[in-house]
C-alpha cells in the first residue's frame, strides 16, 4: 500500500550512505511508522465494538504503550546516523544543543514516568474541565447584537464614493474588540494587496486604520485581552450603545435603533441637545458638526480628511478588480466598508455621529474653512440670534441650517465655541445667545423626567403643515390612517396635537403612524407625548415598552411592559402594589407567563412575551408567541410584521418574507412592512427585489430615510451603481420606472 | 458529493487519520476578524437513505477557531487553534459538556496553525501571530518549548512526515524555517518568497521536498539540500496561496487553495502543472485537505460558510 511505499521507499534523499537499513534509526523509524500505519487499519476494523477513550488517563497510558520505543531507547541526537545527517546537511550551527536536547528526553522520560497513576497528566486531566476552561457564555446579548450588525454590513454593499458616504453608523466596541480588528483585519489586508508596493500596502493600512479612528502606529502584541468580560461589562453599562446603521438592519429590533443618548455622560452637552430636539434632526447635525469642527479647528481633522482622500484610492482599488465573483465577495465589501469609513468604532470620545451625509457636511465644511476668509463676516452673536430664531421656528431645517451655517465666518464661530468648551459652559451657561433657549428647555426638563429615561427625543414637527386650521384635525387624521395615507395622516394629527398638546390619543396616533412609516426617532418622541399626557394608557406603554426593545434599552422596556400589566385590573393580583424599583427580565417574563395562563385568551399577553423574548435574543420563543397572538389577532398587520422581523432576527429570512406579505395583505400601505420585505430579500442576496420593495415603500413614504440608505445598498449589491445618483437626488420616478413591482 | 454548510466562515479542514467517513472543520464568525468559533466533526455516509453529510458533535469557541489538527495517536482526539491564543484540545468520547479536555493559553495573539506529530505521536506544534511556535505534549500543562526566531506571523508549522524532531514554519516575514527541537535554533532559514508566506508543506513520499505558498501567488517546491533554487514555481492562482498540500497518496501530486477562491490540483513534476482548478466556492478558499485514507478524496472550506467533500478529478457541486 501507498503508506508502506511512502516510508520503506529509499528513493528519497540521494545521499550514497544513505540506503535503508535495518539497524539504523530512521529504518527503525520508518518500521514504527509502518507498525503505526498497520495499527490505524485494525483500529479501522475494530471501530463498530471499539469503545473509544473513556477518560484521560487511558488516552495517557494508551500513548505511552505506543510510543515508538526504539526511538526512545537510543540516544537522541548521533551526529553519525543518517537521520541527523538530513539535518546536518543543512544545519547552520555544528554544535550539539544538549541543553534542548535535555529538555526534550526529558519529557520524554517524564512520559514515560506518567503512566505511573500520581503522573502529573492525570491530576491535571482529572481535575476536568477546570477554572481554566471556563468557557465565556455564548452568544451573549452583545454578541449576537455586533454579529447580526458585521453580517448585515457583509450583506450590504459597497455603496458609496468617498465623500458621498451612506450613514456612518457608530459601533461601541471595546478595546480589545478594536485591537480584534485593527490587527486581524490589517494583517489580512497585507495578503490582499499582495501585488502592490509595500508603501501602498502601508498606505492603504493606514488609511484603513485612520478612518476608524483606531491608532496604527502601535501594533500591540500584549496579551489578548478578556473579551467577554469587557463585553458584558460594556453591555451592562451601556445597553445598546451598539449602533446599528442603517444597512445593519434585519428586522425590527434593529431597523430602528440609529441613536441613542448619553444621559449618564456628565458633559455631554450635546447628549442634552439632540434629546431635545430628536436624533434625525438639525439639532444633532449641529452636535456632530460641533464636534467635528472643535476637531477642526484644533488641526485634529485634517489627518483624517487625508485618510479619507486615501481610502478613495483603496475603494478604486477594490472596484477595479473586474471579477465579479471578487466584486461580490462579502469580505471586499467588509474591508471597502471599513475603510471608507463607514464602518466607525467609538473611541468614547465622540459618541453621537451617526448621522447621514455628515461626509457631505465635512467635506463642504472642509471647503468653507479653506475660503473661510473671503466670506462675509458676522459675527457670533448674531450667528446664535438667527440660530436660535430659527430653531423655535421650525425643527427640522436641516439643509436650511446647513447652509446658514457655512456662510459664517468660521474662525470666529470657531473661537467661541473653543472657549465655551474650555469652560466647560455647553448647557448650562445661560449667558450665551445661542444657548438660551435650549437652556430653559433643559431645565424644565431634567426637573420633570430623571434623565436615566432614556431615548426621549424630542418631537419635531413638518414645517408646512396644510392641516393647521383644519377644523377637526384627528377626525381627518383617524380617517387619513385608515386609509392607509400615513404620511397625511402624520400631518393631520401633528395639527391635533399642536391644538391640543394634551391630547393622549393624538399623540398615540402620530406616534404609531411613524412607525407605520418606519420613522422611530418621531415615533417614540410622539409616544412619548402620549405618555405625559396620560401615564397609565396601555396601548401608549405597550407602544413604548416596543419601542424601547428596538432601541435595545432593556431597563426601559421592562419598565413599560411591566407597567402596561401593572395598570390592567385583572392582572392586580400578580404585580405587587407598588413598582419594582428594578426589574429583571427573567421576573418580568414569569409574571407575564403567569398572566397568559390566567388569560390565555389575551393576545396582547402574548404580544408582549414576544417582544420580552426578542429582548433576550430567544427568538424561537418570541416566534411562538407571535404565533399564539395571531391566532387570536388574524388580523393584526402589525403582529405579522413583528412575526416576520423576529424571524428575520432568527435568520429565517424567507419565513419572514411570508409573514410580510401577510401583513401587506392586510394593510397595503404599511410602509414599514415594505421597507422590511426589501431587507429581507437583501439578506437573501436577493439585491434586485430589495430595490423593488424599497422602491415600493419610498413611493409610499419619500421621507422614510433608512429605506433610502437600504435601496442604495442595494443597489451596489446589484451592481446598478448607475442609479446611485438617481437614489441620492432622490429621483423616484427614474428608480420607479426601473424597478416597478409587478 | 457531499456539501455541508456552516453557521460560521470556514478556516480549515482536515480528515480523520482513523476514520475514512470522518472530518473535522474549523470555522469563525465574522471572517475571523471578531466573534464566536466553531469546530464541526463531520461523517459522511454513503448509504443513500442517509443524509451525505451529518454532523457528529460541534464545539464552541469564545474566538475564531483558525485551524485543527487530529490527533495521530487517538481517534477521538482533536486539537484546535483559537484565534484567542489558546490551543484547545477536544474529546469526541466525552459529552460536551467536558470538552474542551485542554486549553493550552500561552500563545500571545492568534494561533494561526496547529500540527500533529505524525511520527513521536504525542506531540503537536502551535504557530502563531506572536511570532513563534510552540511544542506541546499531551501529557504537560506548558508548552515544551518555544521557538522565536521568526520577526512576523507565523501562519503554519508542519511536521516533516518522517523525521520526528523536524518541522517546517511558514512566517510572514518571508522565510521559511526548518527546525530541529533537539537544537536551539533554526538548522535552517529558506528566503522562500519575496512576499509573506502563507503555508508550507512536506511531501510525503520525499522528506527533503517543502511546498511554500505565498501571498505572491505562487507556490514553489523547493529540496532543502539545495535551497538557492526552488524545484519548481507553480503559477496560476490570482491571489494570495492559503494553504498548501501534498498528496498522502501520490509522490507529484499536490493541491492549494486561495484567496481567488479557487482549489487547484497540481503535479508540481510536469511542465504543464496546473491539474484541475475547481472553482466551487464563492468567497475565499481557505481550507484544503487530501484525504489519507480514500486515494483522490480532497475536502475544502471557505468563507462562503460551505464544506465540500468530492473525488479528485469530478465536480465538487456535483451530487
Amino acid at each position: 500500500m501507498a503508506m508502506r511505499d511512502l516510508v520503506s521507499g529509499s528513493t528519497s534523499c540521494p545521499d550514497p550512505s544513505s540506503s535503508s537499513s535495518s539497524n539504523n534509526p530512521l529504518a527503525s523509524l520508518a518500521n514504527s511508522l509502518i507498525a503505526s500505519s498497520s495499527k490505524t487499519q485494525e483500529r479501522l476494523k475494530e471501530i463498530p465494538t471499539s469503545t473509544p477513550t473513556a477518560n484521560g488517563f487511558q488516552i495517557y497510558s494508551q500513548r505511552s504503550n505506543e510510543l515508538p520505543g526504539s526511538e526512545l531507547d537510543k540516544p537522541f541526537f548521533d551526529a553519525n546516523s543518517q537521520g541527523s545527517e538530513f539535518l546536518n546537511r543543512f544545519r547552520s550551527a555544528g554544535g550539539v544543543g544538549g541543553g534542548l536536547e535535555d529538555t526534550w528526553d526529558e519529557i520524554q522520560r517524564e512520559g514515560r514516568v506518567s503512566q505511573l497513576p500520581t503522573s502529573q497528566f492525570e491530576r491535571v486531566y482529572d481535575q476536568g474541565p477546570g477554572p481554566q476552561l471556563h468557557q465565556p457564555p455564548l452568544d451573549g446579548t452583545p454578541q449576537r447584537v455586533l454579529s447580526s450588525f458585521l453580517h448585515s454590513f457583509l450583506d450590504s454593499g459597497r455603496g458609496g464614493i468617498p465623500f458621498h458616504p451612506a450613514p456612518l453608523p457608530l459601533l461601541g466596541l471595546s478595546e480589545g474588540d478594536k485591537q480584534c480588528i485593527r490587527d486581524r483585519s490589517s494583517i489580512m489586508a497585507r495578503h490582499l494587496f499582495a501585488d502592490k508596493s509595500e508603501e501602498f500596502i502601508d498606505a492603504q493600512v493606514n488609511a484603513l486604520l485612520c478612518s476608524l479612528d483606531i491608532d496604527s502606529s502601535v501594533r500591540d502584541k500584549g496579551p489578548m485581552p478578556e473579551r467577554f468580560r469587557e463585553f458584558d461589562d460594556y453591555w451592562n453599562e451601556s445597553q445598546g450603545n451598539l449602533r446599528l446603521g442603517a444597512p445593519a438592519a434585519d428586522g425590527w429590533i434593529t431597523e430602528y435603533s440609529q441613536h441613542r443618548q448619553q444621559y449618564d455622560n456628565p458633559d455631554s452637552w450635546a447628549s442634552t441637545f439632540e434629546q431635545q430636539h430628536g436624533a434625525n434632526g438639525w439639532a444633532s447635525e449641529f452636535q456632530h458638526s460641533q464636534l467635528s469642527s472643535v476637531d477642526q479647528m484644533r488641526g485634529m481633522n485634517m489627518s483624517n480628511l487625508a485618510a479619507m482622500e486615501q481610502t478613495r484610492m483603496l475603494a478604486n482599488t477594490l472596484s477595479q478588480n473586474g471579477d465579479p465573483k471578487f466584486q461580490n465577495s462579502n469580505f471586499f465589501q467588509f474591508v471597502s466598508k471599513m475603510s471608507r469609513g463607514e464602518l466607525i468604532i467609538d473611541d468614547n470620545q465622540v459618541k453621537e455621529t451617526a448621522l447621514p451625509a455628515s461626509g457631505d457636511w465635512a467635506a463642504e465644511y472642509q471647503q468653507q474653512y479653506n475660503h473661510g476668509h473671503a466670506q462675509v463676516s458676522r459675527g457670533p452673536d448674531q450667528w446664535a440670534n438667527e440660530f436660535t430664531t430659527e430653531g423655535q421656528q421650525h425643527g427640522a431645517v436641516g439643509d436650511q441650517w446647513v447652509n446658514e451655517f457655512s456662510k459664517l465666518h468660521v474662525d470666529d464661530w470657531a473661537d467661541e465655541f473653543d472657549q465655551q468648551v474650555g469652560e466647560g459652559v455647553f448647557g448650562e451657561s445661560s449667558s450665551e445667545h445661542w444657548a438660551h433657549a435650549y437652556d430653559e428647555y433643559l431645565h424644565e426638563q431634567v426637573a420633570a423626567k430623571k434623565l436615566s429615561d432614556s431615548s426621549r427625543g424630542v418631537y419635531v414637527f413638518s414645517d408646512l403643515n396644510p392641516y393647521v386650521g383644519h377644523p377637526n384635525p384627528l377626525k381627518e387624521g383617524q380617517d387619513l390612517f385608515r386609509k392607509g395615507l400615513l404620511s397625511e395622516a402624520v400631518l393631520a394629527l401633528e395639527a391635533e396635537v399642536m391644538k391640543n398638546p394634551e391630547n393622549t390619543e393624538g399623540w398615540r396616533l402620530l406616534g404609531i403612524a411613524h412607525a407605520e412609516n418606519d420613522d422611530d426617532q418621531q415615533a417614540i418622541a410622539a409616544m412619548m407625548r402620549a405618555q405625559e399626557a396620560d401615564p397609565t394608557n396601555l396601548e401608549v406603554l405597550l407602544s413604548l415598552g416596543v419601542s424601547h426593545t428596538n432601541e435595545l434599552e432593556q431597563t426601559s422596556a421592562l419598565k413599560y411592559l411591566y407597567g402596561w400589566l401593572h395598570h390592567q385590573p385583572k392582572y392586580g393580583t400578580l404585580t405587587p402594589h407598588e413598582m419594582p424599583n428594578s426589574l429583571y427580565h427573567a421576573d418580568v417574563v414569569r409574571v407575564f407567563n403567569e398572566a397568559a395562563q390566567a388569560y390565555p385568551d389575551d393576545a396582547d399577553v402574548h404580544i408582549v412575551l414576544g417582544v420580552l423574548y426578542n429582548l433576550s435574543r430567544e427568538y424561537d420563543k418570541a416566534i411562538a408567541s407571535f404565533e399564539q397572538a395571531l391566532k387570536l389577532k388574524p388580523r393584526d398587520y402589525s403582529l405579522w410584521n413583528k412575526l416576520g422581523a423576529t424571524q428575520a432576527n432568527s435568520v429565517q429570512s424567507a419565513d419572514a418574507i411570508m409573514a410580510y406579505r401577510q401583513a401587506l395583505d392586510l394593510k397595503p400601505n404599511y410602509v414599514r412592512a415594505w421597507a422590511n420585505m426589501g431587507i429581507s430579500y437583501a439578506n437573501q442576496g436577493m439585491y434586485d427585489e430589495s430595490i423593488r420593495y424599497y422602491v415600493r415603500a419610498l413611493a409610499m413614504n419619500p421621507k422614510a430615510e433608512n429605506a433610502w440608505q437600504y435601496l442604495r445598498i442595494s443597489l451596489s449589491c446589484a451592481s446598478r451603481n448607475d442609479l446611485l445618483d438617481a437614489c441620492d437626488n432622490r429621483n423616484l420616478d427614474l428608480l420607479q420606472k426601473e424597478f416597478s413591482l409587478q | 458529493m457531499p456539501i455541508f454548510k456552516t453557521p460560521f466562515n470556514g478556516y480549515s479542514v482536515k480528515f480523520s487519520p482513523f476514520y475514512e467517513n470522518r472530518l473535522a472543520v474549523a470555522t469563525s464568525q465574522n471572517f475571523g476578524i471578531l466573534g464566536n468559533g466553531r469546530l464541526h466533526v463531520l461523517d459522511l455516509s454513503h448509504d443513500p437513505s442517509l443524509p451525505p453529510i451529518t454532523e457528529l458533535a460541534s464545539y464552541d469557541t469564545a474566538d475564531g477557531v483558525y485551524d485543527l489538527a487530529w490527533s495521530e495517536s487517538h481517534d477521538s482526539l482533536l486539537v484546535a487553534a483559537v484565534a484567542d491564543g489558546s490551543v484547545k484540545l477536544y474529546d469526541l468520547a466525552l459529552p460536551p459538556t467536558q470538552n474542551p479536555i485542554r486549553s493550552f493559553q500561552e500563545h500571545t495573539r492568534e494561533t494561526h496553525s496547529v500540527d500533529y506529530n505524525p511520527v513521536r505521536r504525542d506531540s503537536f506544534i502551535s504557530s502563531s501571530w506572536d511570532d513563534t511556535v510552540k511544542l506541546w505534549t499531551l501529557d504537560r500543562p506548558t508548552s515544551v518549548r518555544t521557538f522565536k526566531e521568526h520577526a512576523y506571523c507565523v501562519y503554519s508549522a508542519v511536521w516533516n512526515p518522517r523525521h520526528a524532531d523536524v518541522f517546517a514554519s511558514a512566517s510572514g516575514d518571508c522565510t521559511v524555517r526548518i527546525w530541529d527541537v533537539r537544537e536551539p535554533g533554526s538548522t535552517m532559514i529558506l528566503a522562500a518568497h519575496d512576499a509573506e508566506i502563507l503555508t508550507c508543506d512536506w511531501n510525503k513520499y520525499d522528506e527533503c521536498l517543502i511546498a511554500t505558498g505565498s501571498v505572491d501567488k505562487s507556490i514553489k517546491v523547493w529540496d532543502v539540500r539545495n535551497y538557492r533554487i526552488p524545484i519548481t514555481v507553480l503559477n496560476g492562482h490570482g491571489y494570495a496561496v492559503r494553504k498548501v498540500k501534498f498528496s498522502p497518496h501520490s509522490r507529484n501530486l499536490m493541491v492549494s487553495c486561495s484567496y481567488d477562491m479557487t482549489v487547484c490540483a497540481w503535479d508540481f513534476m510536469v511542465e504543464d502543472a496546473l491539474v484541475s482548478r475547481y472553482d466551487h466556492h464563492t468567497e475565499f478558499a481557505v481550507g484544503v485537505d487530501m484525504s489519507v485514507l480514500v486515494e483522490g478524496l480532497i475536502a475544502s472550506t471557505g468563507w462562503d460558510e460551505l464544506v465540500y467533500v468530492w473525488q479528485h478529478g469530478t465536480d465538487p457541486r456535483a451530487h
